[in-house]
């Protein structure tokens, strides 16, 4: 397929990024993402939560701050009450206005299947677009959320987690990187990405990928929630966790003590989760201790980019 | 054998069929079907902590997840209902040992491993179980209670496991329950605790 070109885009489709960014002028350029899903929890109100925390991700994932947003619905009119669709667009309206953006507009249609979520508009200064694979040998990589939500979600559709639980993973994935994203741009970060479907491993492999770069990942440093390895050691691995690993299989590459539970959780797909950072070495440290501080979810540094040209992500 | 036809679905219903057949009919050997290779894994593992032993087959473009009880195949009852009323306040367990008592080991040992399988009875009051010193062997590879840690947990129990305890006996990578800790966290623990049981 051949896109049109602009000089002005500075991130586009051949990029494959989290988000699209354009140049307006020399000092602000536009970032532009759309992301909408089926409900992953029974509460609309939290739904909403979750689907614009998700959406608003992809900007924070690029260094830029949120300002506008607009709603995609689609809902089985004929078959759901109406105020479900209100609660999950209250919910959309309250994370929006946490992140200090507004709802602007938007657009629904019938569906038999409810969905929702947001298309969002950012700003960044040109200089400080945090691109996902400029990643540069002796960074640290730091991860800002922990993993776990496939894992338990799949456990809470079989019925089989506790309602603190529950509710745990339900504030986790509404939870803004807005904090981590602020945090972040006070440092000389190098690359950055947010963990959704693909898990750690998954958007780790697009970070990798033209970066010239390996990564080695010290599975044990990984911040994941304690009632996943549980979970997963009874069978409740979603079905993406096993695609995304054969999908990056040929890069992967697992030490003998990295067990299939962990290499699972690994590749667990999230829903909304953390910013993974690179950094230089002797900034890592003070990075995670100012995320610490500022009370992010996880702030843990979980591995190290080595020198090309390989471009493989080794687990230990 | 029972025989669970799976083919056709995705994660996690074929465990959730298994499970359900397992709860109401405790067969001693059961065979279920499925058609790719997550849910044969899935599967695999859930009959496996139930206390089957299992065995793969390939049968045509199926997979075939055969499990046959062993001395103990059947569901364990902690298994936390999603329904649990909500707990009215927070006890913390703390364990310095891996024994109750002084005088005979051996029934120091059987003494803990009774009480921590026990300690369920506490319903959702039980929140968190912090494991310091010699408590902390219980959490490693190789323990008697490490399943029933494991079930605590997926039942919504913080398990805190003091990290400088583990590097002591240098078990650090043997850990298989609970997360490693520090001090700040199990002090924090203790203040917001309603109640403190030490052992």
């Amino acid at each position: 397929m051949i896109f049109p070109k602009d000089d002005n885009v500075l991130v586009g489709l051949e990029r494959a990024d989290d988000a699209g960014v354009y140049r307006i002028t020399d000092d602000l350029a536009l970032i532009q993402t759309v992301d909408f899903f089926t409900p992953i929890v029974d509460d609309p109100y939290w739904f909403g939560q979750i689907a614009a925390a998700n959406a608003l991700s992809d900007v924070y994932a690029m260094g830029g701050v949120p300002k506008t947003a607009m709603n995609l619905v689609g809902f089985p009119i004929k078959e759901m009450d109406i105020d479900v669709l209100r609660q999950i667009i209250q919910g959309g309206i309250d994370k929006i206005r946490e992140a200090d953006a507004v709802l602007v507009g938007g657009h629904s249609i019938e569906d038999s299947e409810l969905k929702y979520g947001l298309s969002v508009t950012g700003f960044v200064h040109p200089a400080r677009v945090r691109v996902k694979n400029n990643l540069r040998p002796g960074d640290r990589l730091i991860l800002t959320k922990p993993l776990g939500t496939g894992i338990i979600n799949t456990a809470i559709k079989a019925a089989m987690a506790a309602p603190g639980v529950i509710d745990r993973v339900t504030r986790l994935m509404a939870a803004l990187n807005r904090t981590a994203a602020e945090t972040m741009a006070d440092f000389p970060v190098h690359a950055c990405t947010d963990i959704t479907g693909f898990g750690l491993l998954g958007h780790l492999a697009e970070m990798v990928s033209g970066s010239g770069c390996s990564v080695r990942i010290e599975s044990r440093k990984v911040p994941i929630l304690p009632e996943t390895a549980a979970f997963a050691g009874m069978g409740l691995v979603p079905g993406g966790a096993f695609k995304n690993k054969s999908f990056r299989q040929a890069m992967t590459i697992f030490d003998a003590d990295v067990d299939a539970v962990m290499q699972d959780m690994l590749f667990d797909p999230q829903t909304s989760g953390g910013l993974l950072i690179s950094i230089a070495s002797e900034e890592a440290d003070a990075l995670a201790a100012a995320l610490g501080r500022k009370g992010v979810p996880a702030a843990d540094v979980i591995g190290e980019v080595l020198d090309g040209p390989l471009e493989k992500i080794f687990v230990s | 054998m029972r025989e669970i036809d799976a083919r056709g679905l995705s994660c996690p219903a074929p465990v959730l069929h298994t499970k359900a057949t397992l709860e109401q009919e405790r067969p001693e050997a059961v065979k279920v079907l499925v058609d790719n290779a997550a849910s044969q894994q899935n599967v695999e593992r859930f009959l496996r902590s139930q206390g089957y032993e299992v065995r793969l087959a390939q049968e045509g473009v199926d997979f075939a997840v055969i499990g046959r009880s062993g001395a103990s195949g059947t569901i364990p009852e902690s298994e936390p209902a999603p329904s649990a009323p909500e707990a009215s306040q927070k006890i913390m367990v703390m364990c310095a040992t891996d024994r109750i008592g002084f005088g005979d080991e051996s029934l120091g040992l059987k003494l803990m491993v009774n009480f921590i399988r026990t300690l369920k009875e506490m319903g959702p009051e039980l929140w968190r179980l912090v494991l310091v010193n010699n408590g902390v062997k219980l959490s490693v590879a190789g323990s008697p209670v490490l399943e029933e840690l494991k079930a605590y947990e997926a039942g919504g129990v913080t398990i805190l496991v003091c990290g400088t305890c583990l590097e002591h006996f240098k078990l650090l990578d043997q850990k298989q329950a609970g997360q490693t800790t520090n001090m700040l966290d199990i002090v924090t623990a203790m203040q917001l605790a309603d109640k403190v049981i030490n052992l």
